[in-house]
C-alpha cells in the first residue's frame, strides 16, 4: 500500500513529460543557433588567423563567437533546468517560467517592432508556459496546494 | 432551551428609554476621528435648505439664519425628481478654503488627534490595483465630489458646536415584531470624512449609522439574543452576531462594544483594520468583457481569481480613540424617536450636500426612515428582515413552535398509516374490476373510465407513500432538533454567517518600509519613465512601455513577496498573446493540420468498424 502510494506521488503528469521533450528540442535549437554563426563566418576555419577585436570593437568573427557563446550558455542552462525539472525541483519551475516569460517578451518585441521572430522558440515557449500553468504540474512542484489554492 | 441566566436582563414592563439605556452600545472610535454622534436639532440650525430641480437648477429655500427643525419639516410641494437637501458648509472662496485648511491643521495639532495611517492601503494592494486607484481618483474629478476644504470647514464647524455643548447623542427606537423586541440605536454625524481624513472611498456631509439589538421575553424579563451592526457590503444574516458569541461580540457589563470605522463610522464587531474593496466603475461592455475574461482565466486556464479593477480601501476600526458609553468617560444622551417624530418622518430630503455624484458616494444620506431616493429604509420598516431574523423565532417561542410542528407531523403520519392501506385496497379492487372488463369490446367506454380512475388513485397512493417517507425523515430531523433545544445545547453561533467581516492581517512585506515607499512613488515613476521614452526614444515607445510595465510589475512582486505568482500570471498572459500571434501568422498551417488530424481520426474510426 505504502509503495503504491509513493508510486502515485512520484508519477509525473503528462505535461511534465511534454515540457521535458520541448526543452530537449529547444536544446538542439540553441545548439544549432550556436553553431550557425561559427559556420557562416567560417570561424573554425580561420580560428588561428582571425582576430576577435579590432580597435577595441568586435570584428564580425568576434560577434559570431560571442553569439555562439551566448547560445551555448543558453543550451547548457536548458540542460541544468531539464535536470532540475525531471527531479521536480521547485526552483526549476520558477526559473523556467521566468525564462519563457522573458523569451516571449523578446519574441513579441521582435514580432511587433523589429525583425522576424524565431517562431520555433515562440511555439515552444507557449507550450511550456501552458504546461507549467497546469494545476497538477503546479501542485507537483509545490506551487499550489492539493486543494487547488495558490500557496505562493 | 437555552438558559437566560447568564444574560443581562430587564423587566419587560420597563419604559422604552430604560430598555435602550440598559443595552446601549459602547462605541469605540479610532484615534484621529474628527466627528462623533451629534444632535440633529443643533446641526440643522447650522444648515441652509436647498432644492435641486430636475433641470439642474438649485434654489435656496431657507437661509441658515432662519433654519430650525420646525422649518425643516414644513411640507414643500415640488415636481418629480426634485431633491431637497441641507447644506452644512456653504461654498467657500479660495481664501476661505485656504484658511479652513490651515485652521484644520492647527486644530488637529492642538487636540493631539492625529491619525497614524500605519501600513498604507496602497502598499496592501498590488501595482495594478494602484493604477485602478489612480483612475478612481481621476473619476472623482469628473463626478461630483465634496472638496477637502469643505471637509476642513465641517471639522471646524463641528468642533465649535461641540465645544459649546459637549454631548454625544443617539436616537433610540423600540419596536415589537414577531415576538422580538427590537432596539435600534441611530447615530448622526455632521460629516463622513473617510476619504479626506483616512484615505477612504468617499466624503459626504452628514452620516447616519445604526446598531440594532434583538431581545426576547421570558417570564416577564427581556434578554438580548442578537446584535446587528450596519456595515459596508454586508447584508441579512451576515450583519448579526449572537449575544453569547464571545469570539465575535465584546461586551462590557452587558453592553455590546462597537468598533467604528475612522471617518466612515461603519460598525464592526472586532477591532482592527478592514479591507473594503471598491470596484472601479466600468461601462457595461467592459464589465461583460471583464466577466468573460475572469471566466476564461479561472475556469479554462484554472488560474486563481484576480481582479485588477479592485481597489483596496482600508476601514480603520482600531478602537484606540474616544470611547462613548459604559465604562468610558463620555456618556450617551439618548433621544427617543419613532414614526411620529416630525424630523424623522416628514423630512424626506438629504441631510447634507447633494454633490451631484451619479454613483451617490459623495451625496449626503437621507434620514433614518428614508433612502436617498425617498423610499423607506428596510432597516426601519423591517428590522427583523434587515438582519435576516424574520425566519427565526425568539428562543422561548422556538421550542413551542417546534413541538407544535412535530405534533402536527406525527398526527399526519397516524392519518397516513390508516389512509395508505385504504387507498391500496381501493386500487386493488379497481384493478380486479378492470381485469374483468378485458376482452369485452362493448365495455370499452367503461374500461377507459376505469383505467382513468385507476391512474388517479395510483397517483394518489404514490403521493401518500412519498409524503409518509418524507414526513418520516422530516420528523427525524425535527425530533433531533427538539432534543437539542430541550437539552440547551447551543448551536454554532456562526452557522448563519455566509460572509464574515474579518480584520486584515498585517501584510507580510519583505521590505515593509521600502514597499510602502515604492507604493507611494511607483506610479509616478512609471509616468516619468514613459515621459523619458517619449522624449529620448520615441521610436521604441510601445516596446519600451511594455518592457517598463513588466519590469514594474515584477519589481512590485519582489517587494510584496509574490514573485512566483506574478511571474506565473505575466507569463501566461504573454503566452496567450503569443498564441494569437502564431494563430494569425500560421492559421493556414494550423487549419490544414487540424483537418488532417480530423481526417485521420475519422478514417481510423471507420476502418475499425470495418475490421471488427
Amino acid at each position: 500500500m505504502g509503495k503504491k502510494k509513493n508510486k502515485m506521488r512520484e508519477k509525473r503528469p503528462i505535461a511534465v513529460t511534454v515540457i521535458a521533450i520541448v526543452i530537449v528540442v529547444l536544446f538542439f535549437v540553441r545548439i544549432y543557433q550556436s553553431i550557425k554563426p561559427l559556420v557562416e563566418e567560417a570561424v573554425l576555419r580561420n580560428i588561428y588567423t582571425a582576430s576577435i577585436f579590432m580597435d577595441g570593437v568586435l570584428t564580425p568573427h568576434g560577434q559570431a563567437v560571442l553569439k555562439s557563446l551566448l547560445y551555448l550558455i543558453l543550451a547548457i542552462g536548458l540542460i541544468i533546468v531539464l535536470l532540475g525539472f525531471l527531479k521536480m525541483r521547485r526552483w526549476s519551475w520558477v526559473f523556467l517560467m521566468a525564462w519563457v516569460g522573458f523569451s516571449m517578451v523578446v519574441g513579441l518585441e521582435d514580432y511587433f517592432f523589429f525583425s522576424e521572430p524565431n517562431y520555433v522558440i515562440m511555439v515552444s515557449d507557449v507550450i511550456i508556459a501552458f504546461a507549467l500553468s497546469q494545476s497538477d504540474v503546479q501542485r507537483i512542484f509545490g506551487i499550489r496546494s492539493d486543494t487547488g489554492e495558490n500557496i505562493l | 432551551m437555552k438558559t437566560s441566566s447568564d444574560r443581562p436582563s430587564i423587566s419587560s414592563k420597563s419604559t422604552d428609554l430604560d430598555l435602550l439605556r440598559r443595552f446601549e452600545p459602547l462605541v469605540k472610535y479610532t484615534k484621529g476621528e474628527q466627528f462623533f454622534p451629534f444632535d440633529v436639532e443643533r446641526y440643522v440650525t447650522e444648515c441652509s435648505l436647498w432644492a435641486h430641480y430636475p433641470d439642474g437648477r438649485e434654489e435656496l429655500l431657507v437661509r441658515q439664519e432662519e433654519m430650525t427643525i420646525e422649518n425643516l419639516v414644513t411640507q414643500r410641494p415640488a415636481t418629480f425628481g426634485t431633491i431637497h437637501f441641507l447644506r452644512f458648509i456653504e461654498t467657500l472662496s479660495l481664501s476661505e478654503s485656504a484658511q479652513a485648511l490651515a485652521e484644520q491643521s492647527r486644530l488637529r495639532r492642538k487636540l493631539h488627534n492625529q491619525f497614524n495611517v500605519g501600513m498604507g492601503r496602497l502598499a496592501r494592494g498590488g501595482f495594478l490595483p494602484r493604477v485602478a486607484d489612480a483612475l478612481f481618483s481621476l473619476s472623482l474629478l469628473m463626478r461630483g465630489k465634496v472638496s477637502p476644504a469643505t471637509a476642513a470647514a465641517a471639522e471646524l464647524a463641528y468642533e465649535k458646536m461641540h465645544q459649546e455643548n459637549e454631548k454625544y447623542t443617539y436616537y433610540g427606537r423600540v419596536v415589537h415584531q414577531n415576538g422580538w423586541t427590537v432596539l435600534q440605536y441611530w447615530y448622526f454625524f455632521c460629516y463622513n470624512s473617510w476619504r479626506s481624513g483616512f484615505h477612504g472611498v468617499n466624503d459626504h456631509e452628514s452620516d447616519w449609522e445604526m446598531v440594532t439589538l434583538y431581545l426576547y421575553e421570558n417570564e416577564g424579563y427581556l434578554f438580548p439574543e442578537w446584535a446587528a451592526f450596519a456595515s459596508h457590503d454586508f447584508h441579512g444574516d451576515d450583519l448579526r452576531r449572537r449575544w453569547d458569541d464571545r469570539e465575535q461580540l465584546d461586551l462590557v457589563n452587558g453592553h455590546p462594544v462597537v468598533y467604528a470605522g475612522a471617518g466612515s463610522h461603519a460598525s464592526y464587531f472586532r477591532q482592527g483594520e478592514y479591507q473594503a474593496e471598491v470596484f472601479l466603475p466600468q461601462p457595461g461592455w467592459l464589465g461583460g468583457l471583464s466577466r468573460a475574461w475572469n471566466k476564461f482565466w479561472t475556469q479554462t486556464l484554472a488560474q486563481p481569481e484576480s481582479n485588477p479593477f479592485r481597489i483596496p480601501f482600508v476601514d480603520f476600526a482600531r478602537g484606540d480613540g474616544l470611547g462613548i458609553g459604559e465604562g468610558e468617560s463620555k456618556i450617551w444622551s439618548p433621544v427617543l424617536i419613532d414614526e411620529e417624530t416630525p424630523w424623522a418622518s416628514l423630512y424626506h430630503g438629504l441631510w447634507g450636500l447633494f454633490a451631484r455624484d451619479p454613483v451617490s458616494g459623495e451625496n449626503a444620506p437621507a434620514g433614518p426612515i428614508y433612502n436617498r431616493d425617498g423610499s423607506p429604509r428596510s432597516s426601519w420598516y423591517d428590522p427583523l428582515g434587515f438582519a435576516g431574523l424574520d425566519k427565526t423565532p425568539p428562543p422561548p417561542l422556538a421550542l413551542k413552535l417546534l413541538e407544535e410542528n412535530c405534533n402536527e407531523i406525527r398526527s399526519r403520519q397516524d392519518e397516513l398509516i390508516t389512509l395508505i392501506p385504504q387507498k391500496a385496497n381501493e386500487l386493488q379492487v379497481l384493478g380486479m374490476k378492470l381485469k374483468g372488463l378485458e376482452d369485452h369490446p362493448h365495455l370499452a367506454k367503461i374500461y377507459a373510465l376505469l383505467q382513468k380512475r385507476i391512474n388517479t388513485v395510483g397517483e394518489e397512493l404514490r403521493n401518500l407513500r412519498r409524503e409518509r417517507m418524507e414526513n418520516g425523515a422530516l420528523l427525524q430531523g425535527m425530533t433531533q432538533r427538539l432534543e437539542q433545544v430541550r437539552s440547551g445545547v447551543a448551536d454554532n453561533p456562526h452557522a448563519h454567517i455566509q460572509k464574515m467581516a474579518v480584520p486584515v492581517e498585517a501584510v507580510e512585506m519583505r521590505y515593509a518600509r521600502a514597499a510602502e515607499t515604492w507604493a507611494a512613488i511607483s506610479l509616478s515613476l512609471l509616468v516619468f519613465a514613459i515621459a523619458g521614452l517619449v522624449f529620448f526614444a520615441p521610436a521604441y515607445i510601445w516596446a519600451g512601455m511594455a518592457v517598463i510595465l513588466i519590469l514594474f510589475v515584477v519589481a512590485e512582486s519582489i517587494m510584496r513577496g509574490a514573485f512566483i505568482q506574478t511571474i506565473s500570471r505575466v507569463t501566461l498572459i504573454l503566452a496567450l498573446l503569443t498564441s494569437v500571434v502564431l494563430l494569425i501568422e500560421f492559421w493556414k498551417f494550423i487549419l490544414v493540420a487540424l483537418l488532417i488530424i480530423l481526417g485521420i481520426f475519422l478514417m481510423a474510426q471507420r476502418l475499425r468498424e470495418l475490421t471488427h
